[in-house]
């Protein structure tokens, strides 16, 4: 296999999947103690922490609160170790902020604020090591640590990549090495369960044909994301819930 | 006992119709239920209606509104207002508390003008309230004006337990000192159901 080439003639690509296969997603609930809400999830090499705070009382500037609504305050930050070469500082650069403001958006179609009016939810995510898809990984940890917090979701939102190898074929969540080998990628954040597109965006140009090919296999990544991170919550509800002996969904009865 | 419905956010639950009712944890979209929460189902029967709910299996997450009576711990007093920390929400222990004010106007229902706040309230005491209409956002504007609000729980300058001896006096109950409190008229809870 040459090192150019993004997928071999016989359809593998430089890490060994097929084009439409995921990485491997691993996730767990419920991390940490203090916050309402936290997950970790691991999609490949790609490690995030997220927690979530609230809703609770607005800080700072008061003029920011709504009426009928709670306002979502997002922080992506990348560890300084993350990255092949050292970053200089975690947040604030122009990146972090893009990719905070977009996981504003992203959470924004999912969460319903609603019902929380005059106040506030924190979400703060963490990259601990970057290896390509790195605002998907985000949403997707930002879901599962919204749903450990308890907080009202009209459903899972999910994010995938997806790219086109050698013109023609189109693959699905491009990890670092495929990344800076070229090609572009479209991030696309989805509601997967009524397949509305929250999100959507892309690096660079290909031809507009290519585009419902690269498009479908990113919502069908999206997809499959949702069944993965589905299991993991049914599994974390049914732990939690024996080992309090569902002691809180019964009180009513 | 069955084994526990669990659902997801966003799972489709039941159709929504006459007998089948949208409830707590849950949203309605195009005619039907669908859940909002991780978490357990659960079928409440009202009035021949089935009220479809889902129970987390987290702590609840709740944010005083309009009307809840909530009971709050006084903290700083001054001449126009005191400023308390929201503790609970009607029967819900909240795990972070919130701030709220109580204006000098809104301790008693009559002789508003007369009321003195240091006469009424005083820093560490446990009142019952409640929460006005919300217009500023950094803080909640809470009332006592009902006879069934005010002070319940509160301690004398030497630190002992005051019990109430009128609607305006509370007592110690070791040095026998009389001190001045918005006294609340506690009902008992299995009183209130009956009526």
């Amino acid at each position: 296999m040459s090192r150019k080439e993004l997928l071999s003639k016989i359809g593998l690509r430089q890490d060994g999947r097929r084009a439409e296969e995921l990485r491997r997603i691993r996730c767990k609930l419920g991390v940490f103690t203090q916050p309402d809400g936290s997950a970790y999830l691991e999609q490949g090499l790609t490690k995030v922490l997220a927690a979530v705070y609230g809703p609770h009382q607005v800080r700072g500037g008061r003029s920011k609160a709504q009426h009928d609504a709670a306002i979502i305050n997002c922080q992506f930050s990348m560890a300084v170790f993350s990255t092949g070469e050292r970053k200089k500082r975690p947040r604030g650069d122009r990146k972090s902020t893009e990719i905070s403001i977009h996981l504003h958006q992203a959470l924004l179609a999912a969460v319903k604020v609603e019902l929380y009016p005059w106040s506030q939810i924190d979400v703060y995510v963490e990259v601990l090591h970057a290896d390509g898809g790195v605002f998907p990984a985000c949403v997707n940890a930002a879901t599962l640590a919204l749903i450990d917090a308890g907080i009202p979701l009209k459903e899972y939102v999910c994010a995938c990549t997806a790219s086109l190898a050698n013109n023609n074929v189109a693959m699905v969540d491009i990890s670092n090495q495929e990344e800076t080998l070229g090609g572009p990628v479209l991030t696309v954040v989805a509601l997967p369960m009524s397949a509305k597109i929250v999100h959507m965006e892309m690096s660079q140009r290909f031809h507009l044909d290519h585009l419902p090919k690269v498009l479908n296999l990113a919502l069908q990544g999206c997809k499959d994301i949702k069944a993965i991170l589905d299991d993991v919550v049914r599994q974390h509800v049914k732990d939690i819930g024996s080992s309090t002996g569902w002691s809180q969904t019964n009180r009513k009865q | 006992m069955t084994k526990p419905l669990i659902c997801v956010p966003g799972q489709r639950l039941c159709i929504l119709d006459k007998t089948h009712e949208s409830g707590q944890g849950t949203y309605e979209r195009q005619g039907y239920i669908y859940s909002s929460l991780a978490g357990v189902v659960d079928v409440v029967d009202k009035d021949g209606v089935k009220v479809v709910e889902v129970q987390s299996t987290g702590e609840q997450t709740l944010v005083p509104t309009q009307g809840d009576i909530v009971t709050a711990q006084v903290t700083i007093l001054t001449q126009d207002f005191c400023k308390c920390v929201i503790k609970c929400i009607g029967n819900t222990v909240l795990s972070r508390t919130y701030r709220g004010i109580l204006r000098r106007e809104d301790v008693c229902a009559t002789d508003k003008d007369r009321v003195q706040i240091y006469k009424s309230y005083r820093p560490g005491d446990v009142i019952l309230a409640r929460v006005l209409p919300i217009t500023e956002a950094h803080t909640y504007n809470l009332s006592t004006a009902e006879n069934e609000l005010g002070v319940v729980i509160a301690h004398s300058e030497h630190g002992y337990p005051m019990v109430p001896i009128s609607w305006t006096q509370m007592q110690c109950t070791k040095m026998y000192t009389k001190e001045l409190r918005k006294v609340a008229k506690v009902v008992p809870e299995n009183m209130n159901t009956k009526t």
